[in-house]
């Protein structure tokens, strides 16, 4: 009997916090519904239900509000930086990993200084010196900033590698593989755990982060904004009341890629996480 | 230190040997980078190097070196309009650019240095050639040393385009930065049409200051513990609850594991910055939160007790100091368990399981396995990246930003540096440059923070490094 008791309450205190955890995201899903454009102070749930709001989402494109392009410079930008900072995670593990020659130690050293100064305070910088390549206001400019420094984030990597066991290595290399076969063929086939989790960071950054996106992008014309940024602006104090159902409706979109990434490759997140932090 | 400064004197002892022992090709090369590669027959090697040299002169000659010259003053000639009245055309003068030349003088200086490391294992490289050569021992063809690139020599193919990177995107931004720590560049000195010149340690003096018209001092401090409170709360309370959140779900009593987990980790699916300014707006002052609390009665409650001031109709959320730093705690749990919880699974999962068991036959309690066994080997395992979430919790930026957004402070001392009470010193700094263009005093906040951060850190990995830990598994 007691035991049946223990098992009850063990639930409702699970659900309680589910429901807890859930109540912003059950709003979200159905003021996204709404028909009322404004924030519905009043009533948790809409008064009338409506799909108006991912209509004018996709379909009616106006001065504020352009989510096509939003979502097309977000997936052009996520994509290809999720590209490059993965192959460059990739390489600097290896080399940090695999390889051993003069000057390793004070290089990783090193990242490990560089990686401590605070990334807000060098993006005024970024800003100044897209500018004088000429790549500030572009995506490709945008692409660049979120990938090029990626080869600093390569620690968690390492430390998979690092459990490779080296006699795979060395065998190959008695057979007469070079250093680029073995990463290759060897190496990269054995790491899809931590492949999949930098593969889903390296998307998830760009695809989430509108701060430097808000900094880099100065132009006023919607259409060359990202999701991140278009969102923001739709609840400034002035537009918030025309535009708030919209809002969650688009947050209700940029959702789908990321739960899509996240199904299809949760069990190797728990794995990749774990498969890198055991070895701190 | 002592085998620091070994390795140096042995760096430049070997420099000078070469350059004494070195034959005429070698003494050559002294000035034409290739021409002691030439001499030995790599001769593509050779000319690749030499035009490297071509180039760096060409661009020192030709474009850094009038920024570096200016840089002790960062330019004396501020810019002036002139219209002429008879055509009407507005004529600039030869203006200097502070910015253009800091940076540009930062990127010269970054050439020279790399090119007189690479200048000097040239030669050192060159008089090796040599020594091969009176030997008598091979000498790499060019296709020989293209394929150590992808052999021994791979970490140098893989590392170049990262480092480039970098250098691009972090290390020429920092120096930048810092340099902006020690000019007065603010609102008031703005280029191209002011200029901006050193100033010293004036605004290193300035933070510490605090008087009636500078009061950053006042500020400074205040949001420095703050952000430290908020640092330990924030990482303290997620991991706990994480691990307590994970382990309940893990429980061998609980049903439908996988159904609570999906629940919690549904959270993770919609982007912070949607979510937290979702949740701002309902907490803001008249939003659904409030209008629900008055419905209930618990705003009355509240102004009973004396939490809420008898003046307000609504619960302060977010809107007065006290209450946003504890909500901000609050939804930074509710943001941050999720994912504890999910990386908590799988180190939980992994637990050897025999220590468990026989735990219980020798009659422990839950309780006791869980501080004796669970935690400790959950400490074992993220101890280090406990201290890494707390650098990432000082530099929280998202959650605070976007929570405090709409919040106006009252307090004057806080308003003349432009900051806020909930305000971390990471979003001090973004607030300081992005609205108020004081990029001097935005510097020295952020030096501040990477100190911090700094002895933090080594704090954490001079265990990593230092221990010969990393091949242990392999």
């Amino acid at each position: 009997m007691k035991k049946t008791v223990n098992m009850v309450i063990r639930h409702i205190f699970l659900a309680f916090l589910a429901f807890v955890w859930l109540i912003p995201i059950v709003w979200l899903l159905a003021t996204s519904f709404s028909s009322y454009k404004g924030i519905n102070t009043m009533h948790f749930f809409p008064t009338e239900w409506s799909l108006d709001n991912y209509m004018q989402l996709f379909f009616r494109p106006d001065t504020v509000a352009n989510f096509p392009a939003w979502f097309r410079n977000s997936m052009i930008i996520g994509v290809f930086s999720c590209i490059i900072s993965t192959m460059f995670v990739l390489m600097v593990a290896y080399s940090m990993s695999c390889m051993r020659f003069n000057g390793r130690k004070a290089v990783m050293s090193f990242a490990i200084i560089l990686g401590m100064f605070p990334g807000v305070l060098s993006m005024i910088a970024v800003y100044f010196v897209m500018k004088l390549i000429g790549l500030s206001n572009s995506l490709v400019g945008l692409i660049v900033i979120y990938s090029a420094g990626s080869g600093l984030g390569y620690l968690i990597c390492k430390g998979f590698f690092d459990t490779i066991p080296v006699s795979l290595r060395e065998s190959a290399k008695l057979e007469g593989a070079n250093e680029l076969i073995i990463f290759s063929k060897i190496v990269i086939p054995l790491s899809k755990p931590i492949i999949v989790y930098t593969v889903i960071n390296s998307f998830l950054a760009p695809w989430m982060d509108f701060v430097m996106a808000k900094l880099m992008i100065r132009s006023k014309d919607p259409g060359d904004w990202t999701v991140a940024m278009g969102l923001f602006n739709l609840v400034q104090r002035t537009l918030v009341g025309d535009y708030f159902s919209v809002f969650c409706a688009g947050g209700i979109i940029v959702a789908i890629p990321i739960s899509v990434l996240f199904v299809v490759m949760q069990r190797f997140y728990v794995e990749g996480i774990t498969g890198g932090a055991v070895k701190g | 230190m002592k085998k620091v400064l070994d390795a140096l004197k042995k760096y430049f002892a070997d420099f000078f040997t070469s350059i004494r022992k070195g034959d005429i090709w070698t003494k050559l090369s002294l000035i034409i980078m290739g021409s002691g590669y030439i001499a030995r027959k790599q001769i593509i090697k050779g000319i690749l190097i030499t035009a490297i040299e071509v180039f760096f002169f060409a661009f020192t000659l030709g474009f850094s070196l009038e920024y570096i010259s200016k840089l002790n003053t960062l330019g004396t000639v501020q810019r002036e309009e002139k219209l002429d009245l008879t055509t009407l055309t507005k004529t600039v003068n030869d203006y200097d650019n502070s910015l253009l030349i800091l940076l540009c003088g930062v990127i010269g200086i970054l050439f020279i240095v790399a090119f007189i490391l690479l200048y000097i294992s040239n030669i050192k490289k060159v008089y090796e050639v040599q020594v091969f050569a009176e030997k008598g021992k091979h000498i790499n063809t060019f296709r020989e040393d293209v394929k150590e690139l992808v052999g021994s020599k791979f970490h140098i193919t893989l590392l170049t385009l990262p480092s480039l990177g970098v250098i691009i995107m972090n290390i020429i931004p920092i120096i930048f930065m810092i340099c902006i720590a020690f000019t007065n560049y603010d609102m008031d000195h703005q280029p191209p049409t002011y200029l901006f010149t050193w100033v010293g340690l004036d605004n290193f003096k300035n933070l510490f200051t605090s008087t009636s018209t500078i009061t950053f001092g006042y500020a400074f401090v205040r949001i420095l513990i703050w952000t430290l409170i908020w640092a330990f709360l924030a990482t303290f309370t997620t991991y706990f609850g994480g691990i307590l959140l994970a382990k309940f779900i893990n429980d061998r009593k609980t049903k439908c594991k996988k159904l609570w987990r999906t629940l919690f980790v549904v959270t993770i699916a919609i982007p912070q910055f949607v979510t937290l300014l979702l949740v701002g707006k309902m907490f803001s002052d008249y939003g659904i939160v409030n209008s629900i609390c008055n419905k209930i009665g618990l705003t009355a409650f509240l102004q009973d007790i004396g939490l809420v001031s008898r003046g307000l109709s609504y619960i302060p959320f977010l809107s007065k100091p006290g209450w946003i730093h504890v909500m901000v705690v609050l939804i930074n749990i509710w943001v941050g368990v999720p994912y504890q919880m999910l990386s908590a699974t799988g180190i939980l999962m992994n637990i050897p399981e025999d220590q468990l068991e026989s735990a219980k036959i020798d009659g422990a309690t839950e309780m006791q396995i869980f501080w004796k066994i669970t935690m400790p080997y959950m400490l074992f395992v993220t101890g280090p990246s406990l201290i890494t979430a707390f650098i990432a919790n000082i530099n929280n930026f998202n959650v605070i930003y976007l929570l405090t957004n709409d919040y106006v402070t009252t307090n004057m001392k806080f308003a003349n540096s432009n900051a806020k009470e909930a305000d971390l010193l990471i979003t001090w700094l973004f607030t300081l440059t992005n609205d108020y263009s004081n990029y001097k005093m935005a510097s020295v906040i952020g030096i501040c923070v990477f100190v911090i951060c700094a002895v933090l850190t080594l704090i954490s990995f001079s265990r990593m490094i230092a221990g010969n830990k990393e091949e242990e598994f392999q």
